[in-house]
């Protein structure tokens, strides 16, 4: 009896079940097996899944790559967008298929970590699929004995699907290792734009470049430079010297909310970076003008003045001495009480003007006395501001936020350059800049505008930026290795810098100097497809060849390699002779320069290259050679001869086994079980699609 | 091998126009087709509609000879071939085979008809009144009538026409009533190309009749 187990992929579908008078199922699929007969069950073969999955890739297939058209959706109020990113159009159909909904899921999942090759994954997925089925249906396991030939088929592409992803959690990355990182480099972190550089390489290659081809495929070639340049920008405001890139970047993406002001209404052009922090609130009190710096701010959690009665709670009152006689009636009435509390209130007030505070910023809505007295003593108010702002807020400028207002501390006190209205759009918000102090001395705090034409349209390009971050962070970061390879390799997550290939090998032999670095990129159009395709036949054929059945190595590599090359024959449907080209290209560049650091060659047009430690370059368009020179001697500058943009190795990689975790999920369910009941809650991703319970349950 | 080609390219043409149909806005069910095993689609007025059934040629009766007179033809000439029996015995038997199978069609299909080159074609158009769908967005090209081979049989013919009148005409009064009670834009383009088939129909018919 196998059930999914393992995987992160909830797979509560939706859609009209039948009656049924069974008992309700509420919970994870794991459990009620025995309540399975009373349940109408409708068998799943290979050719539903298959379908499901073409139907998908129909879908996206012609917005998919750079040369991809785009999606026009329409609201029935009339509102229209365009959109090329793979999660928007398949979070935008209807599908209440569980399988199908199961697929879109997966791929949001992915999207999340690593934020690009959604359309990738479905085309993958589905290439994958078709393989497996063709050779599934060729030559059933006979050793079993089945029912039907429709289980045998199933059974034997369920296999399949489970040697082809132990063979890429053990395997692939040594082999992308080998046969593709030295055609790509290391972009280092250092090198962000081009005025980084040295003035002898003529083409930057650097983590802008990265950034320009994915903000391409993603918004188009109009804007990707502008909005790539942007990024950078910002990026080399927020670097911590002293940090790794990771932890950068991972800063930005989780406050990324806090970090960006989407504005509608302009072009994007109109986009910039902002110095300091905006709070979306507006003020509450009218903001003095204060013009002595630094201003003083304190961030109050809590409401400042103590709800009187709020439901549940009992007050009881008596005056502060015990045996008083009749004039304690007098005293202990509300009115005491009331005027007790607004008392203590000026109390609070005072000690905040007694610090010299003029902002208060407040995460709840705070009373009408507060506000009265506030203003009263100058001081201005934001209310109801966000947590993460106000996380962010205390983390720039180091001081705590106020939980108990009798105690105000200065540690609770944050120093600001400014704090004053701006005008962003059609709203007003705070804006605050911080006091340069000793620990963030390298650090400019900036937060972005991002302009766009209209409201969905400056979603779409805040959604590009982050998921701009979400590659470059996956990117950077250590590859996720299991247990068992971690032995094999070390990773050095303390450099900063391009990693240097000191790293233990498996093999230890002299040429193979390859690991999975962090910050390995490859040219873009397919060539990752092409390299890992080539080392996976090339590795199928080393295989012993002993184990010749279908299950075997060499078939389940040589499999993954055919549905491999589906990737670039989609990126170049618009002209096959492109494919082809390309195809030969590089396999000629391969055969030619089969050990890239044992050779040295001449350069054949006037760009220099030089070649560092355990890396190499490949420029792949229009028939420009490379040139390699190995060797010990340090590298100043490197050069990355490429027009079609680059892509990160890491990310891919990261694609492919989620693909086959999902091919494998996929293929283990054959029974799908109609209920009536609602499970689960609504998701809030899949808003517009209810969640009526259908469910599916993994049996053999 | 064929086959299978034929198969993986009608499969092929399956997904790409569910994908189209997803892109407007049609809700992918959960269950699938009881005759064809695809998976259902339902449009914005809850009717389901299934893609292999409704627009493309079905993969199987091609091969029914009771629906075709083609499978008919070629069964009849592998019994030939089989039992190695005169021809004469077979003859009247071939030529009735394809219009007994017209005569006494009634099959209630929605499927649009084909001409089918030296053979005669195949079935007759009835509009099912069961099945709820709107006509297909690729409006059926011609509908040629049931017509007898090569033996002249005016007796038989004459009822099947009159039906497949009457059936049109129905099937016209009820586009009408849909269309003048239509809000949407998409159900009005495709109740507009429905009665033009059936007008189109309807000609044809008259000038068979004459």
């Amino acid at each position: 009896m196998s059930r999914l187990t393992g995987t992160p992929f909830p797979y509560r579908g939706g859609g009209g079940g039948e009656k049924m008078t069974g008992p309700e199922r509420a919970g994870e699929a794991e459990e009620n097996s025995e309540s399975v007969g009373m349940l109408p069950m409708e068998h799943l073969h290979l050719e539903h899944v298959l379908q499901t999955v073409c139907v998908l890739e129909s879908v996206v297939l012609r917005s998919f790559g750079p040369e991809g058209g785009q999606v026009l959706f329409t609201r029935d109020t009339g509102q229209a967008m365009l959109s090329r990113s793979g999660t928007r159009i398949l979070t935008a159909l209807r599908l209440e298929h569980p399988l199908a909904r199961m697929v879109v899921e997966c791929v949001l999942k992915h999207s999340t970590v690593t934020g690009d090759g959604s359309k990738t994954f479905i085309l993958l997925l589905a290439s994958l699929l078709r393989m497996i089925q063709k050779t599934a249906c060729k030559e059933p396991n006979v050793s079993h004995t089945y029912n039907s030939r429709e289980t045998a088929e199933a059974s034997t592409a369920r296999h399949l699907a489970d040697k082809m992803l132990a063979f890429a959690l053990e395997e692939l990355d040594d082999i992308i290792a080998m046969g593709v990182v030295p055609y790509g480099c290391c972009l280092s972190w250092e090198d962000f734009t081009a005025k980084t550089q040295l003035p002898t390489c003529p083409i930057n290659h650097c983590v802008q470049k990265l950034l320009a081809s994915f903000f391409h495929s993603r918004l188009g070639r109009t804007h990707c430079d502008f909005i790539s340049n942007l990024t950078c920008e910002m990026l080399t405001h927020w670097k911590f010297k002293s940090d790794l890139p990771s932890s950068l970047l991972q800063f930005v993406n989780d406050n990324f909310s806090a970090l960006h002001t989407p504005v509608s209404g302009f072009p994007i052009s109109c986009s910039r970076l902002i110095e300091g922090q905006v709070i979306h609130r507006d003020f509450a009190t009218p903001c003095p003008q204060a013009d002595h710096q630094p201003v003083k701010a304190v961030v109050v959690t809590g409401c400042l003045q103590p709800k009187l009665l709020s439901a549940g709670e009992v007050l009881v009152l008596g005056s502060g001495e015990q045996g008083r006689e009749e004039n304690s009636r007098k005293e202990s009435s509300i009115v005491q009480f009331t005027a007790w509390a607004e008392r203590s209130l000026e109390c609070v007030i005072a000690k905040l003007q007694s610090l010299g505070v003029s902002v208060l910023l407040s995460a709840v809505k705070q009373s009408a006395a507060v506000l009265a007295l506030a203003a009263q003593a100058d001081m201005c108010i934001v209310e109801c501001v966000s947590e993460d702002e106000l996380s962010l807020f205390a983390q720039l400028s180091g001081a705590t936020p106020v939980s108990d207002c009798w105690m105000i501390e200065p540690e609770h006190v944050a120093a600001l350059t400014f704090c004053r209205p701006i005008l962003l759009g059609a709203h007003r918000y705070v804006h605050v800049a911080f006091h340069d102090s000793e620990e963030r001395i390298t650090v400019k705090p900036c937060s972005l505008v991002i302009c766009g034409p209209g409201e969905g349209q400056t979603d779409q390009y805040a959604c590009a930026f982050q998921d701009a971050i979400r590659m470059l962070l996956s990117t950077w970061e250590p590859i996720d290795i299991t247990a068992t390879t971690a032995s094999k390799k070390t990773l050095q997550p303390n450099k900063s810098t391009c990693l240097h290939v000191d790293n233990q090998i498996v093999k230890a032999s002299p040429f193979q100097q390859c690991v999975l670095e962090p910050g390995c990129v490859i040219p873009a159009g397919g060539t990752f497809e092409f390299l890992l395709n080539h080392a996976l036949l090339q590795h199928g054929s080393s295989c012993s060849i002993s184990d010749d059945t279908i299950m075997g190595a060499p078939a389940v590599s040589q499999l993954f390699a055919n549905a491999l090359l589906s990737v670039p024959r989609n990126i170049y449907f618009y002209s096959l002779r492109r494919f082809l080209q390309t195809q030969t290209r590089l396999l000629s560049f391969i055969q030619n320069h089969s050990h890239p650091f044992s050779h040295v060659y001449k350069q054949e047009h006037n760009t220099i290259v030089v070649q560092g430690r355990g890396k190499s370059e490949c420029p792949l368009e229009e028939g420009k050679l490379i040139n390699h020179c190995c060797g010990e001697t340090d590298v100043s500058s490197q050069v990355f001869m490429s027009d079609s943009g680059l892509e990160s190795v890491s990310c891919k990689y990261q694609l492919l086994v989620a693909v086959l975790q999902c091919v494998s999920s996929l293929l283990h369910v054959d029974t799908v079980l109609h209920t009536h009941t609602a499970l689960h809650t609504p998701s809030r991703r899949l808003a517009d699609i209810s969640w009526e319970g259908t469910e599916d349950e993994a049996e053999d | 091998m064929k086959v299978i080609q034929a198969r993986r390219e009608r499969q092929d043409k399956i997904s790409k126009l569910m994908g189209d149909y997803l892109l407007k806005g049609y809700k992918m069910l959960g269950e699938c087709c009881d005759v064809c095993g695809t998976i259902l689609l339902q449009d914005k007025q809850k009717k389901n509609y299934c893609v292999s059934c409704q627009e493309l040629d079905s993969d199987v009766d091609k091969d029914n000879p009771a629906l075709n007179a083609q499978a008919a033809l070629s069964q009849v000439r592998e019994r030939q071939l089989a039992a190695q029996s005169t021809a004469p015995s077979q003859a009247p038997e071939m030529n009735e085979g394809p219009s007994s199978s017209q005569a006494s069609v009634s099959v209630p299909l929605p499927r649009p008809e084909h001409c089918e080159g030296a053979a005669a074609g195949g079935r007759a158009l009835l509009p099912p009144p069961a099945v709820p769908s709107p006509s297909p967005p690729a409006p059926t090209p011609t509908l040629a009538p049931t017509r007898p081979p090569v033996i002249p049989q005016t007796a038989g013919l004459q009822p099947v026409l009159q039906e497949a009148e009457e059936a049109i005409l129905t099937k016209l009064r009820w586009a009408t009533n849909q269309l003048q009670s239509s809000a949407s834009l998409e159900s009005s383009i495709q109740l507009c190309s429905l009665i033009a088939s059936c007008a189109n129909s309807l000609r044809s018919l008259k000038e068979l009749s004459q």
